[in-house]
């Protein structure tokens, strides 16, 4: 039963089940009423644990849904039946199915979610990009094109195992695969593992201010608090290497975290970035246990996808030219 | 292993809420242990453009006894190693460091503890672990960082390393090992901002017997001190595929 949603035995109701299900968040919480918020020595909610952030839904919500936010549970049967990757699961061009790698989520598991798009709102799109954004990112493209092969630095992100693409973040979209992370707590700190690649998230929660606006980080620098029972995440800092969607360096990420049931944790994000979108826009997913250990992912100690691609270009254009060496 | 002693031993940390030894913090070494664990003088870097700035500082050395007890060939290899540390040294290359390297490299590291999970984690190359110290685990395969199972003996933090690959070194000065590597490491809290750390590093295809590392490992004390980004991937993208580049056209 390959092609079938696998669900968690306590979500089965709400992933599967056909029943009338009042869905107004991005999962209704199955927990039972008895259900409370595990929490650390210190009080706060312990969020420890594997946990993966993989979903069938896209960020943006397909235009033809127009302004519906939300499946009926009906719909989710046949929602669920196309999988995380829908038609992007097999690429004719592409030499390799991606289900070989794991890539395709009707090979993962993955939390029930009612949206129709990781963004929020009757939009559920992306907003339009400020002529500075627009122009920065056609610029940027202009200067990229018929350069994609030239050295290392014009390859993506991912293939060059800096990070794992605009996914890795913050905000931790899912990537292609192995969308795991463990969080493990201490007083004071909140820690988040990413498998790929292999790359910690340190939270310190103690009201510290950030570093200085010169010190620019891939992944940003994180600040946290806790609001209520909720993990409130603020980052800034970061690099112009890694555009978010388009995003400048002077991209602003809160994210929210907070356990709605033992097998859920709701995270919501808001983008704000005034050199690029005309407003800030937010998103949100639901985040389910991960089975397993968090294993390691080390990128570029096997990378051959990189070199190759580049000797392959130089090669091309040796044949092109006729050169004999 | 005897060392601990010596630094005294009557040191009781504080305690987490479960009760453990309170190991959290970021910690870092104080040595030339990177450079080499045996003890050494100083010399000359490779590089002749950084001058004393490239160059290698003095150490008195971290292995117990100064001497590390290689067979025969395997010392070979050590001294070939030592000859092309440049061109062979995986550090140069940004690969993952393993242990015990990541501890003494010049680079901070985090210890996150939760009762059951303690995370390491190094900023040279973004390189972490995650400590199991419930059941120990059995590994799956070979890992640069190796698999990590822990367990308390009084004060001590005991960590076993296994399943190592053969990739690592411990030092720039060409020390290596094979993927039959076991490492078994000892963190005691020596005072408020110093841990003891030691590690007993076995390996019959390259040693002739066990032989133990030690150094104290010191809290960065500064305000607000954080761990920051060294992914050094883009710094090597040069030096591995430089010679890739497309040519500017003549």
């Amino acid at each position: 039963m390959k092609h079938r949603l696998r669900c968690w035995p306590l979500l089965v109701a709400v992933a599967c089940g056909a029943g009338a299900i009042h869905a107004q968040t991005a999962a209704s919480p199955a927990a039972k009423s008895d259900w409370k918020v595990p929490r650390m020595p210190d009080g706060h909610p312990d969020f420890q644990g594997l946990w993966t952030n993989a979903t069938n839904k896209p960020l943006e919500r397909p235009k033809e849904l127009g302004a519906k936010e939300f499946y009926t549970p009906e719909e989710m049967v046949e929602v669920n039946k196309k999988g995380y990757l829908g038609e992007r699961a097999f690429q004719p061009e592409a030499h390799y199915d991606f289900s070989q790698y794991g890539m395709d989520a009707l090979q993962a598991k993955f939390a029930p979610n009612f949206r129709t798009s990781l963004i929020v709102g009757p939009e559920g799109r992306i907003p339009p990009m400020t002529p500075e954004g627009a122009k920065r990112n056609a610029d940027r493209a202009a200067a990229a094109k018929g350069h994609e092969f030239d050295g290392p630095e014009n390859r993506s992100l991912l293939e060059r195992c800096l990070v794992f693409g605009d996914q890795e973040g913050p905000p931790m979209l899912p990537p292609m695969y192995n969308n795991n992370m463990e969080i493990v707590q201490a007083p004071g700190t909140v820690a988040i593992f990413n498998e790929m690649i292999h790359d910690v998230r340190l939270l310190p929660t103690d009201g510290r201010p950030h570093v200085a606006g010169s010190v620019r980080l891939w992944r940003g620098d994180s600040r946290a608090q806790w609001d209520g029972d909720t993990l409130a995440i603020d980052t800034t800092n970061f690099t112009s290497k890694t555009p978010f969607h388009g995003s400048s360096e002077n991209l602003h990420v809160v994210e929210r975290m907070t356990r709605t049931s033992q097998e859920t944790i709701l995270y919501q994000f808001t983008v704000d970035d005034p050199h690029t979108w005309t407003k800030a826009w937010s998103a949100e997913l639901v985040m389910g246990p991960a089975e397993g250990e968090l294993y390691e992912f080390a990128c570029h100690e096997g990378n051959h996808g990189l070199p190759d691609n580049l000797k392959a270009a130089r090669l091309q254009e040796q044949k092109a030219t006729g050169g004999t060496k | 292993m005897s060392t601990l002693g010596a630094f005294g031993q009557t040191y009781k940390a504080p305690r987490t809420a479960d009760g453990d030894p309170n190991l959290n913090g970021i910690w870092q070494a104080m040595n030339t242990a990177n450079w080499d664990l045996a003890p050494h003088a100083a010399h000359a870097g490779s590089i002749v453009a950084l001058g004393a700035a490239g160059a290698e500082a003095a150490g008195i050395g971290v292995v117990e006894g100064g001497e590390i007890p290689y067979l025969a060939e395997a010392l070979a290899k050590k001294k070939e190693n030592a000859a092309n540390w440049v061109k062979l040294d995986p550090e140069v290359k940004c690969y993952l460091p393993g242990i015990p390297r990541a501890t003494y490299m010049p680079f901070p590291f985090q210890i996150v503890q939760s009762k059951n999970r303690i995370l390491f984690s190094y900023e040279y190359a973004s390189a972490a672990r995650v400590v199991n110290m419930g059941k120990p685990t059995k590994a799956p395969d070979h890992f640069w960082m190796g698999w990590s199972n822990g367990h308390w003996e009084g004060e001590t933090l005991v960590i076993d390393v296994t399943n190592f690959n053969d990739e690592t070194w411990f030092d720039r000065a060409g020390d290596f090992h094979s993927d039959a590597l076991h490492v078994v490491e000892r963190y005691t809290a020596i005072s408020p901002d110093a841990l003891m750390y030691e590690a007993q590093i076995e390996d019959p295809k390259t040693f002739s017997r066990p032989w133990n590392i030690s150094m104290p490992l010191y809290r960065h004390l500064e305000k607000n001190a954080q761990l920051l980004e060294f992914k050094c991937v883009e710094f090597v993208e040069e030096l591995m595929y430089g010679h890739l580049r497309k040519k500017a056209s003549p």
